[in-house]
This record gives structure tokens, C-alpha cells and sequence, in this order.
């Protein structure tokens, strides 16, 4: 374990009950702190296994997983503290308003009084929601739900993000003011781990990236350095090149 | 401490703004508890307060038929109409269901009676040697006294039979009388003292079982059907409780409370409370309206005795039981379908098992086996403990101890199902 290492990953594998094949078979890699690293893939490639291992929401059959030098088994919470995840999933209580979800997150991770309101108020008026924040979520528009997600996942300050696609079915402006924040929030040292299915997004954003199919990690490395070895004009072209253009289910 | 505030917190405003949820949680058992009283209000009376109105024809002109008359008058149980003047017309109006029952002593049954009696007396004095001064031994009577009743079609049985047994008491009561009667006259013709002759050699009294203030408790609709409904109300929070992780579940905050800090237990711990607060304030709105609502509507209040501790231990205890549940069922079920479904109709079947409808002691064998594995049975004869019998949190302790083993259980069970699910 390297002390720059944000995450590391030695020979994970899962296999789910019932399944005849690894969701995610033997990978091993290095996220070091500070990386904005994309994990890409096509649909059941096992991206969100992945990433559910690494924020501890699944057991991995085998292997091993450092998050900051630490593992789930012995330091659950600490690593709890120190992560934020964006699910894929609009996360929030649809009839609560806003304010009362981040303040409910908020309190989870011991956040309080003053320091939480300000908090609150600072994070939806960089994301524009500070209007909003007496709305109840299942008003919001599909990019302030978005929106509020995110925020979710950063009130409290993590040193590593987790974002599973936090961008997909938004408007252009939605995804303009997701992106540049991550990209802020990445320049001030929070290692981001991100998926999606938008290249050009991925390629503009991360700094490095993995590219997994059927369980394995195809390629990983920074995006230039890849696209160049496999002679492809971008990402896009290099994914295609590398997972094929069958369509997945 | 503040994480488990706020998930009280939030939950509690989940469920506020759910009003299809509150209505579920509130407005129904209390709907359930007013229209369930007044419905079997009259079935709790039957016996005990409720007068059975009936047709009485007395063709007799005699003390036969008069006594009976005024029984039936004197009587608790009956509300005579003596305005029928013949047998036929009595029998038409039975028989349309006007009335339900109709009683007809026939004509001379007195004097019929008397006779009967009389020769009765003079072969017991002849067949002990004694002289028969009434030389009536060997006549031979032909007719019986008859009282007659008709019963209406649509009448229960057991309220036929009460009705027969009340009309042959009183008969019976005649006969004796009469017959003592006569054997007092002929040993006063045989000059020997007769007034040591009694009336009654048994006598029937009913006590209460209870002592002090309890002592003039009664089952009856109210107190049957308030306790009953409030464990039918609380269970009922499943469906709502279920469908809330069901719901956290499917839009991904459940996920998202799971990489937050703080472990399974604590999140549980404060749904649980959460879902506590609600049954205690449930089970508060019940017994009010019980006290103060039903007795609005001509219903006897509902009395709880004096043991508010015993009462917040067993609905503090009724509550875990209906929350573990509840979290059972969420966890268990993939879909909000599947979770209220078999929500709804687990908690009717553990109540109808559990005597909500029909007091548990009419009811099979088998059932009544079953019966004992309900926890609104539990509950229930818990409530009926502190409110009728006058119990202490020692009484129902064996009650209070099955509850919290099934919240326990249910827990357990949750435990193991989340953890299969996320591994």
C-alpha cells in the first residue's frame, strides 16, 4: 500500500449467488489521491459492482480493498467519514424539501447547527437551488434533482467521491454546472471515481481511467496515453475498439 | 445520539406528509372502533342489559297465568305487549317477524293446575297410609296446563334457549308454590304444623369475581372493541412502515444510508422510534375516543382502571411487536405490491385468529390453539386484563414477554434478510 494511494484494489473478485460467472473477476488497480478517474464501460460490464465494493455496500468474494490505507473489515466507519457517493438513483426523500434531505445527510455525518445551515446554503447556491430549498424534491425538475444529489454526496466535505453516471438525462446547463464543480472540487484534492457512458464528458473530465468488460479491466491508464497506443482519435473510438460494437443487455 | 434524532426526525415527516398513510394509521381504526362499537353493541347486551320484547296472551284468569304475567313484567329480560288478545293473531305477528318470540297460557291453566296438584297431594297422603280428606286420588284429569311459545324463524338458538329456560323457571317457581300450597292445606286438615314449608331451599346468588374498584366491570362493546381495534390499528402500520423501506429501497436512499456512518442497528433503532411514536399516539387517539367519544353516541364509556404505567408498558410493548413487523415484512418483500398484500391480509388473519371479532373462547378447539400465536391475542387479552380484571404489569408480564420476543424475533429475521440481500 502506497501512502499516495487514494484506493487500491488487489485481485477483487465477486461472484454473486446463483451466478455462473464473476460480476467482477480478479482486477487489481491504484487510484492514487487527487486522480479524477473514470471507470467506464458497457452496460453489465461490472462498473457498479465495482463501485458498490468499493463504497462498501457489497462484500467482496475475494480480495483485498484499501480506501486511504484502511479496509471495511477493521475501519468501516472511518472509511464511512472520509467517502461521498452519488448514486445513479435520485437518493433523496421525494417528500421531503430540500433543505430537510441535505439536513438529514447532514446530521449523518455528525454535521450540525450553524456549520450545517451554512453548509447547506453554500452548496445549493453554487448549484443554484437556494430558491428551492424549502421545495419538496418530487417538485424538482430532473437536473435540480440531479443537483441536489450531488450535493448529497458533498456536504460533508469527503476526501474520496464516488459519482455512478451523475450526469445522465440532464439538460446541457445541469451537466455544464455538475462538471465544472467537479472539476473545482478535484483541483482542491478530492479524489473523484467516476462511471458513465458519456465519453466525451469522460474524456474532458477524468485525468485517468479503467476501462472494465465482463468482470475484467481492459485498459487503464490516462486517457491521451490510451487513446494514442490503441491509434483512436478519442474515447469514444477507443472503447468502441476495445469492447466491441455488440449491443449489451 | 443526532443521527438517530434525525433519522426520527425525518421519518416522522415522511410519514406527515403521507396523508393516504395517516389516514390508513388514524382515521381508520378510529373509524373502526365507532362503527364496530355501536355495531355490536347489541350483541354484547343481549343477555345483560337489552330487553327482549315479546307477545304475551293470558287466556288464563287464574294465579298461573298472572304470575307468569308479572314475571315477565318484573323481569330485566323482557319487554312484555299484553295488547294481543288471541293465540291466532299472536301467531301471525311471530310468524311475519314483528316479534320474535310470543308466550300464550291457555285458558283455565290454573285451574287445571290446581287440579293436577290436588290429586298429586292425595295419592302421595294415600300411598303413606295417610287418610285423602279431598277424595280426589282416583279422579282422573284429562288436561294439562299448557303455556305455549312461538318463536319467530330468524332467532338465534341460544337466545331461544334462554328465552325457554326464563318461561320454565318461572312455571316451575308455580308448580312448587302450588304444590306446597296444597301439602300446607292438608296438614292443616291432619292438624300438624305446616309452617316450617319454605318457598326456596336453594338459593342463587351471583357475586363479582373482582373486588373493589373493578367490581362493577363488565364486558361489553366498548371494552371489547377499543382495545381490540387499537392492536388491529397498530399492526396496521405494515402496510405503511413496509412500503417506507420498500420505497428507501427501490430509489436508492436506502444505499446511500448504508455508506453513511452510523450501522444497521442504529437506522433501525431510529425507524423504530419513529414508528413507536406513532402507535403510542395511536393507541392514546383510541383510548380517548373510547372515553370520551363513544359515550357521545349512547355507548358505555370505555374504563381503563387506574394502571396508566401497566397500560404505557403494554402499548410500548403492542408497539415494538407491530413495528418489528412491519420492518420484517420490509425487508423481507421486493415490492411495495408484495409487501401490502400480504401486510394487510397477515395482520387481518393474526387478528381475526386473535379474537378482534369474535371473542376468541367461542371459537374451535384449533382455533383457539392457534388462537395463542397471535400477538394481537397477546395484546388484546393484556388490554382485557388491565380494564376488566384490574391487572398490574405482573399480571400481563407473560404478554408483555411474548410481544417483545416476537419484536425480537422479527428483528433477528430482518437482520439476517438485509444481510443476505447485500452481500
Amino acid at each position: 500500500m502506497h501512502d499516495h494511494s487514494a484506493i487500491e484494489v488487489n485481485q477483487l473478485v465477486k461472484i454473486y449467488r446463483g451466478a455462473g460467472v464473476p460480476a467482477v473477476n480478479n482486477i487489481s488497480f491504484a487510484i492514487e489521491k487527487g486522480f479524477f478517474f473514470g471507470l467506464l464501460g458497457p452496460n453489465g460490464a461490472g462498473k457498479t459492482t465495482a463501485i458498490s465494493i468499493l463504497c462498501g455496500l457489497l462484500k467482496p468474494t475475494s480480495g483485498t480493498i484499501y480506501i486511504h490505507g484502511l479496509s471495511y473489515k477493521k475501519n468501516r466507519e472511518e472509511i464511512k467519514k472520509m467517502i461521498g457517493i452519488v448514486p445513479q438513483e435520485i437518493a433523496l426523500y421525494h417528500t421531503l424539501t430540500a433543505f430537510e434531505n441535505l439536513q438529514y445527510v447532514g446530521n449523518m455525518y455528525g454535521l450540525k447547527g450553524v456549520q450545517l445551515k451554512q453548509r447547506i446554503m453554500e452548496c445549493l447556491t453554487v448549484f443554484g437551488l437556494e430558491q428551492s430549498k424549502n421545495k419538496l424534491i418530487k417538485t424538482f425538475s430532473g437536473g435540480m434533482k440531479r443537483r441536489i444529489n450531488l450535493i448529497a454526496g458533498i456536504l460533508h466535505h469527503p476526501q474520496i467521491l464516488f459519482l455512478d453516471e451523475p450526469t445522465v438525462g440532464i439538460d446541457v446547463q445541469s451537466r455544464s454546472v455538475i462538471s465544472e464543480h467537479l472539476q473545482d472540487m478535484n483541483k482542491k484534492g478530492t479524489t473523484i471515481i467516476y462511471t458513465s457512458h458519456f465519453m466525451e464528458e469522460a474524456q474532458n473530465l477524468c485525468s485517468h481511467i479503467a476501462i472494465i468488460d465482463n468482470g475484467n479491466i481492459i485498459a487503464n491508464g490516462e486517457p491521451a496515453n490510451l487513446i494514442s497506443q490503441h491509434q483512436s482519435n478519442n474515447l469514444e473510438n477507443l472503447f468502441i475498439k476495445l469492447t466491441g460494437r455488440k449491443l449489451r443487455d | 445520539m443526532l443521527r438517530l434524532f434525525s433519522t426520527i426526525r425525518k421519518d416522522l415527516l415522511i410519514l406527515f406528509r403521507d396523508r393516504s398513510g395517516i389516514a390508513i394509521m388514524f382515521l381508520m381504526p378510529m373509524a373502526l372502533i365507532v362503527i364496530m362499537s355501536v355495531i355490536q353493541d347489541a350483541p354484547f347486551r343481549d343477555y345483560q342489559e337489552m330487553k327482549i320484547p315479546i307477545l304475551l296472551v293470558n287466556s288464563d284468569k287464574g294465579v298461573l297465568g298472572k304470575t307468569i304475567e308479572d314475571s315477565l313484567k318484573k323481569s330485566k329480560l323482557f319487554d312484555v305487549n299484553d295488547s294481543v288478545i288471541s293465540e291466532t293473531e299472536a301467531k301471525q305477528i311471530v310468524a311475519k317477524g314483528d316479534y320474535k318470540i310470543g308466550i300464550i297460557v291457555s285458558a283455565n291453566a290454573s285451574e287445571e293446575l290446581n287440579k293436577k296438584v290436588e290429586q298429586f297431594v292425595s295419592k302421595t297422603f294415600a300411598s303413606a297410609g295417610i287418610p285423602d280428606l279431598t277424595q280426589t286420588a282416583d279422579t282422573l284429569y284429562e288436561t294439562t296446563p299448557e303455556i305455549i311459545l312461538y318463536f319467530s324463524t330468524d332467532i338465534k338458538k341460544s337466545f331461544k334457549n334462554s328465552v325457554q329456560s326464563s318461561i320454565k323457571q318461572f312455571s316451575s317457581k308455580i308448580e312448587t308454590q302450588t304444590l306446597l300450597d296444597y301439602f300446607k292445606k292438608e296438614f292443616k286438615k291432619q292438624n300438624n304444623d305446616a309452617d316450617n314449608f319454605t318457598d326456596e331451599f336453594i338459593s342463587i346468588n351471583e357475586k363479582n369475581v373482582m373486588d373493589g374498584d373493578a367490581e362493577n366491570l363488565q364486558m361489553n362493546s366498548v371494552q371489547h372493541n377499543v382495545p381490540a381495534w387499537t392492536m388491529f390499528g397498530m399492526f396496521f402500520i405494515v402496510i405503511s412502515l413496509a412500503g417506507g423501506i420498500i420505497k428507501e429501497r427501490e430509489d436508492g436512499s436506502y444505499l446511500r444510508i448504508l455508506t453513511m456512518p452510523g450501522n444497521y442497528f442504529t437506522i433501525m433503532i431510529g425507524k423504530i422510534s419513529a414508528y413507536l411514536i406513532i402507535c403510542l399516539t395511536q393507541c392514546l387517539l383510541m383510548l380517548m375516543v373510547g372515553i370520551y367519544f363513544l359515550p357521545l353516541l349512547g355507548l358505555p364509556e370505555l374504563v381503563i382502571g387506574t394502571n396508566i404505567f401497566a397500560i404505557a408498558t403494554l402499548a410500548v410493548c403492542s408497539g415494538l411487536a407491530a413495528t418489528g413487523y412491519g420492518i420484517m415484512i420490509g425487508t423481507v418483500f421486493n415490492t411495495h405490491q408484495q409487501s401490502s398484500t400480504f401486510g394487510a391480509i397477515s395482520v387481518v388473519i393474526l387478528a381475526a385468529l386473535g379474537g378482534i371479532w369474535v371473542p376468541v373462547y367461542v371459537m374451535p378447539e384449533t382455533i383457539r390453539v392457534l388462537a395463542e400465536s397471535s400477538p394481537l391475542y397477546w395484546g388484546l387479552n393484556a388490554f382485557h386484563d388491565l380494564f376488566l380484571r384490574a391487572g398490574t404489569v405482573q399480571t400481563i408480564f407473560p404478554y408483555l414477554l411474548k410481544l417483545l420476543l416476537f419484536f425480537c424475533l422479527t428483528i433477528v429475521t430482518s437482520f439476517f434478510f438485509n444481510k443476505i440481500k447485500y452481500t
